[in-house]
């Protein structure tokens, strides 16, 4: 016993030692550019927008429809799930923000910046993402350190703490949880090191911290989607009084969820007043267990079940089609968030009507570019949007190959 | 090749049944020494590990796994296993923050810490009383808690704001001591009173009693399905106290908080020497387990690896301590009811030349 207690003492003794006589974590700074007017000159010249994405689009564009930004209602979440302005404190994240303790730039260019990233996961999109972030890093021959914590809270958290402790330039990242961003944003804010927050929108609280937010804007690109799913179900259908439909979810908690059914439900609500909600579930993004949700759907709505709004075009839309093709149901039109390679298959092959374009690249590409205008002293918006576009059969072609 | 061998095993068994030998104290305080290496190792090349920043952040970090490993540990050692930790922390989490809006911390938290309690006590009465295997009863309570998690929030993470949850928040998670954040101490509490009633209590000695042997600890007059029940009320209570503090300092509870939290306190367990079989094991071993896992997760982010290089080295431990242990047990099943030195003298005997 007493041996015990001698060793975790001398351990707790060891750290409280190392700790004190090495006490510089926290307060160095990272590598400064040898001359900051020429750096800047330098970073300036880099053009970026040569880089290509692996399906051969531009790899950094943004979008052209700048959001037109309502008046805010005095109690968004007292207006009902329907209006679209419920969502307003989601959707528009980030328009209407008091900025808090955002850094100057440095206006001494991008190149030799030391950036971390920390994303939400490993995934094939989180890949592609980081390959288009890594695209512009190398570019600028910025530093890039990507951290991924496997959707997991508390390493998100310790990585964001890591971070700070390694004081890079700049920190990038993808929120795993709108509501949980707020303290995670402040902890950086405090700390004085830059960031930008992208991919998934924090709540509106949370971006007061940052300097700025990239990515879909997935409300925009669900309504647009909304909007073609509703005109293909009514093509279908011609002069049908109701026409009924569920949604596969996105997994609870993160913007997405939202997005992905509340933003073409109140989308819906407006534009095909005869689009009846059925039905919502998460079932989490096994293919089998779409499928099984899928097949219950079909025997409890039978005929009345017109169409299918997915949160992502590949294991939740594999599951679909597969339980649609066991019931011989090919009058279901299906629509699905996302750009993978099974979803544009899919498309392709007229199971899927239609798809989001949503350039994973572009997403880690952008974020990098921003962080590098940043250093350059680009007066930044907001928010920067990337570009939307609804995938068809006529244009699929156009998006080979698939980046993920 | 094989006398070499017979003799190499008789060897490392008389080293270790010698409890004064080096290889029988690394053998013993093996966990202590694993977190001195990886402690030098990452001090030594871990850029940026041996700072009060860092390490501020590991012991913050821990303190959620190692108020759960507390509780935990007691269930292991009486021969049980608690698979709804992770779950029981994020309902408590959940609770008490989804309460904060309305009463306020102070009745938020004992309540969410009596619901941790509960669930304990239903999992302790099914193991006990039921006699159902623990392993399926608490399964069943972690998909039984993951539903009512679900119907509480809707779906959706529970989050707090305004200027009182942040001072609360910031308080928790600021140092008031160098490298001691508030909820550093109260972890370093809880770890040194689980540490004394385990140890030095007859209700602690009961724990190993009951993991030791529950006839032997019937027969000798231990009411065994209080122990049990009580281990799981422990181990339930701790791991809602865990979620509650890592929640009030993130000012947020996700749906998934706790999920992490099952494999990793199960290896670091495991690791510290509790034995799954019971009757073994101890709070400080699970606790500096934690760390060393903890330290070694650090490192490798710190050397710039993914989290792929994180679970498999992490994994890679756990097999090889559980291949130590299995070692361990056929070899000490192998010499049961033999004393040492009857063996020494039968050996001699056979090496007398026969006359």
């Amino acid at each position: 016993m007493r041996k015990q207690v001698t060793f975790v003492l001398l351990a707790m003794v060891m750290l409280c030692i190392g700790g004190l006589l090495f006490a510089q974590g926290g307060k160095a700074s990272g590598p400064s550019a040898g001359d900051p007017a020429a750096n800047l000159e330098a970073s300036l010249k880099v053009d970026s927008s040569v880089l290509k994405a692996a399906d051969g689009q531009q790899l950094l564009r943004l979008s052209k429809e700048l959001s037109k930004v309502p008046a805010r209602p005095a109690n968004p979440s007292a207006l009902p799930e329907s209006n679209p302005l419920h969502w307003y404190d989601m959707e528009y994240a980030g328009w209407n923000v008091k900025k808090s303790n955002i850094p100057v730039s440095p206006k001494d260019g991008a190149i030799g910046k030391r950036v971390v990233m920390i994303v939400h996961g490993d995934h094939p999109w989180t890949t592609a993402c980081t390959n288009g972030a890594k695209k512009v890093a190398d570019a600028y021959s910025i530093d890039l350190k990507i951290l991924s914590p496997n959707w997991d809270l508390a390493v998100q958290n310790q990585m964001i703490d890591q971070s700070i402790n390694e004081r890079p330039d700049m920190i990038l990242l993808i929120p795993l949880d709108a509501t949980t961003a707020i303290q995670q944003a402040r902890r950086i804010n405090q700390s004085g090191i830059p960031f930008i927050f992208f991919n998934t929108l924090p709540t509106a609280e949370a971006m007061n911290y940052a300097i700025t937010w990239t990515g879909p804007d997935d409300f925009g690109q669900m309504r647009k989607l909304a909007k073609v799913f509703a005109d293909e179900m009514r093509a279908r259908n011609p002069g049908a009084k109701e026409l009924g439909i569920a949604y596969v979810q996105h997994a609870p908690g993160g913007s997405p969820y939202f997005a992905r059914s509340y933003g073409p439900l109140s989308e819906l609500a407006g534009y095909a007043p005869e689009v009846v909600t059925l039905d919502m579930q998460a079932p989490g993004f096994e293919a089998d267990r779409t499928m099984q949700l899928v097949s219950d759907w079909l025997t409890r709505f039978g005929p009345r079940l017109k169409g299918i709004f997915a949160a992502d075009d590949s294991a939740q839309a594999l599951g679909i089609i597969e339980a649609l093709k066991k019931a011989g149901r090919t009058d279901i039109v299906v629509v699905a968030a996302g750009n993978s390679k099974i979803g544009m298959d899919m498309v392709s092959d007229g199971s899927l009507f239609a798809i989001t374009y949503q350039t994973a690249e572009g997403d880690g590409a952008l974020a990098v570019q921003t962080a590098a205008d940043w250093f350059n002293g680009t007066e930044l918006p907001n928010r920067r949007d990337l570009p939307q576009h609804m995938i068809t059969k006529s244009d699929v072609a156009d998006f080979y190959p698939p980046q993920w | 090749m094989q006398r070499l061998y017979g003799a190499w095993d008789e060897m490392i068994r008389k080293k270790l049944s010698d409890k004064n030998s080096l290889l029988s104290l690394g053998d013993r305080f093996r966990i202590y020494i694993l977190f001195g290496v990886i402690f030098l190792f990452m001090s030594l090349f871990a850029p940026r590990f041996f700072n009060t920043y860092n390490l501020t952040t590991i012991l913050r970090t821990v303190s959620m796994n190692v108020t759960i490993a507390l509780g935990f540990t007691i269930v292991m050692i009486c021969g049980e296993m608690d698979l709804s930790i992770g779950r029981t922390a994020t309902f408590a989490a959940v609770i008490a923050l989804t309460l904060q809006k309305h009463l306020g911390y102070g009745l938020s938290i004992p309540i969410a810490v009596l619901a941790g309690a509960l669930v304990g006590l239903f999992n302790g009465v099914l193991v006990a009383k039921v006699k159902i295997n623990s392993f399926i009863v608490t399964i069943g309570t972690m998909t039984i808690l993951q539903g009512a998690t679900y119907t509480i929030t809707g779906g959706n993470s529970v989050s707090l704001s305004g200027d009182t949850v942040f001072a609360i928040s910031d308080f928790l998670a600021k140092p008031i001591l160098p490298m001691l954040p508030p909820r550093v101490i109260l972890t370093i509490l809880f770890v040194i009173m689980f540490h004394l009633f385990v140890s030095n209590s007859q209700w602690g000695r009961n724990f190993y009693m009951v993991g030791g042997n529950r006839t032997t600890a019937w027969l000798a007059g231990i009411n065994t399905d209080r122990v049990t029940i009580t281990a799981f009320v422990l181990s339930s209570t701790m791991a809602a106290v865990g979620g509650i503090l890592f929640a009030m300092e993130s000012s947020a509870a996700t749906l998934n908080m706790g999920d992490n939290s099952l494999m990793y306190v199960v290896s670091a367990t495991i690791i510290g020497g509790t034995a799954m079989s019971g009757g073994k094991g101890g709070i400080l071993k699970s606790v500096i387990a934690v760390l060393s896992l903890e330290m070694l997760y650090t490192g490798t982010i710190l050397f710039g690896f993914g989290n792929e290089v994180k679970i498999f080295i992490s994994g890679l431990i756990l097999a090889l301590v559980v291949l130590y242990e299995a070692y361990a047990s056929y070899k000490h099943e192998k010499t049961i009811g033999q004393r040492a030195e009857l063996l020494d003298e039968l050996a001699q005997m056979a090496a007398r030349p026969k006359v």
